[in-house]
């Protein structure tokens, strides 16, 4: 139905599309999430041209409408679209707002579309609003009339830019059930939005945007309990990561610590366990570590923290040969770091400049 | 971490406060080589050590061994998470904890 191929947009401080190459089919239900920033909503605004792309390619069906010749006011009429800010005229009370358009740019007769929109009123529960103004309803309400004027234009794809984000948490629901009920009714739809557990529901695609494009897509299934790739990962489980690289032994070890120490502050870790954590990364690295490495080692120390499952975990890669702390005769220093640890585990990899990796997760 | 020293008679007390880790493990050691001649007690207050590494634990494994040749040692004032290192290294049954 939509196809885009190598679409690229740059601004002149930011390129949030670096180059991103996708199908959408006719029926398909997409999610799309990721951190801010990374062109989440650039790209459905690049959809209906609302946002002109620097470079590539969209079509929709047989027609490319980032040719200049395209008639692009054309195309829009069967692409809706769902602002977070609801865009409503306020001069205009419900019902006029969605025969509006219909009357204009489709040449409906006033009855038919005011048939149509009561009946469109009627499947996001506002009949009872139509003669009100825009002013005198909730936030969930305007949304709402903002999603049945949208489809009084009989859109073949709509596309949904966080829709319940302006939204006091009350009447995200509202809103929310009306969306779901069209993606019931096989309605195409993109939808940009931070409510993870809405776009695991809703998808039959979920789209994760990071680092300029589609940085991973599958299955609702895949992405949220199965995510493959790294920035995905941290992002489903809502890791905070720190990373420190030491390369020297003269490396600064109390500002290392710190680090650590303001990490778990900063994200409300317990003492508890950012103490567990200082002792895995000190009894690990100083005391059995680094003592064996050979000149110009390099040892990574990637500390995460998942909000979402409030646990720590540990990794650590070395150069140098094959080398299992658990072999040596390092009895004081592990006892602390499985004093520590909830579990431990060492992998011989063959990676960049690293030989061995151990995973810790802390207790 | 810091390191305060009160003498009376043959008795040194040593209060610690901060962190025993891989980088202050030595300063301690040191101190307690220039300090325990001629102690027949030593006394050593953890009521203000937040923090203690294996690194830690070597120094005051090679005190106990140095105070049962002239004398006693005793660990005072230890909180939960020093205790529990304690235990779990089996500290406990070395070192006099009070």
């Amino acid at each position: 139905m939509i196809r885009i191929h190598h679409l690229k947009k740059a601004y002149p401080n930011a390129t949030p599309l670096q180059d991103v190459c996708t199908e959408i089919r006719q029926g398909d239900v997409i999610s799309i999430i990721g951190p801010s920033g990374t062109g989440k909503s650039t790209l459905i605004r690049c959809i209906n041209m609302l946002e002109t792309p620097t470079a590539g390619e969209i079509w929709v069906k047989d027609q490319c409408i980032t040719d200049k010749k395209c008639d692009i006011s054309k195309v829009r009429r069967k692409m809706g679209m769902v602002f977070q800010s609801f865009n409503l005229f306020p001069h205009l009370t419900v019902i006029e707002n969605i025969m509006k358009a219909p009357v204009d740019l489709l040449g409906k007769t006033r009855q038919q579309a005011y048939d149509q929109g009561m009946q469109l009123l009627r499947t996001v529960g506002l009949a009872d609003k139509a003669l009100n103004y825009p002013d005198n309803l909730s936030g969930g309400q305007k949304q709402r009339v903002a999603i049945a004027r949208t489809l009084a234009m009989e859109p073949e794809i709509i596309l949904f830019d966080e829709p319940t984000s302006a939204l006091d948490p009350t009447m995200v629901g509202e809103v929310q059930s009306v969306i779901r009920d069209l993606a019931k009714k096989g309605l195409t739809m993109m939808i940009v939005t931070h409510e993870m557990s809405f776009a695991r529901e809703i998808a039959n695609r979920v789209f994760y945007m990071d680092a300029g494009g589609i940085y991973e897509e599958g299955t609702p299934d895949e992405i949220f309990d199965h995510p493959k790739r790294e920035k995905t990962i941290r992002f489903i489980r809502q890791l905070k990561v720190h990373e420190a690289c030491i390369t020297s032994r003269d490396f600064d070890f109390i500002g290392l610590m710190s680090e650590l120490e303001e990490f778990g502050r900063k994200h409300q870790i317990s003492q508890k366990t950012i103490y567990r954590m200082q002792t895995v990364f000190e009894e690990m690295c100083m005391q059995i570590l680094l003592p064996q490495m050979a000149e110009g080692f390099h040892l990574t120390v990637t500390t995460s923290y998942s909000q979402k499952e409030e646990k720590a975990a540990m990794q650590i890669r070395y150069s140098g040969k094959a080398f299992d702390p658990a072999d040596e005769n390092n009895i004081l220093p592990m006892k602390l770091v499985e004093n520590a640890a909830e579990r431990i585990e060492y992998l011989p990899i063959q990676e960049d400049a690293f030989n061995n990796q151990i995973n810790i997760t802390v207790k | 971490m810091t390191i305060e020293k009160k003498l009376t008679g043959t008795e040194l007390t040593i209060a610690l406060a901060g962190r025993l880790d891989t980088t202050t493990a030595p300063q301690l050691e040191n101190e307690l080589k220039a300090s325990l001649d001629g102690i027949e007690k030593l006394v050593l207050d953890f009521s203000s050590l937040d923090y203690l590494s294996s690194a830690g634990l070597r120094v005051l494994l090679s005190a106990q061994k140095t105070m049962n040749k002239q004398g006693a040692m005793v660990v005072r004032n230890v909180n939960e998470t020093i205790g529990e290192i304690f235990d779990v290294t089996g500290f406990c049954d070395i070192l006099t904890i009070e």
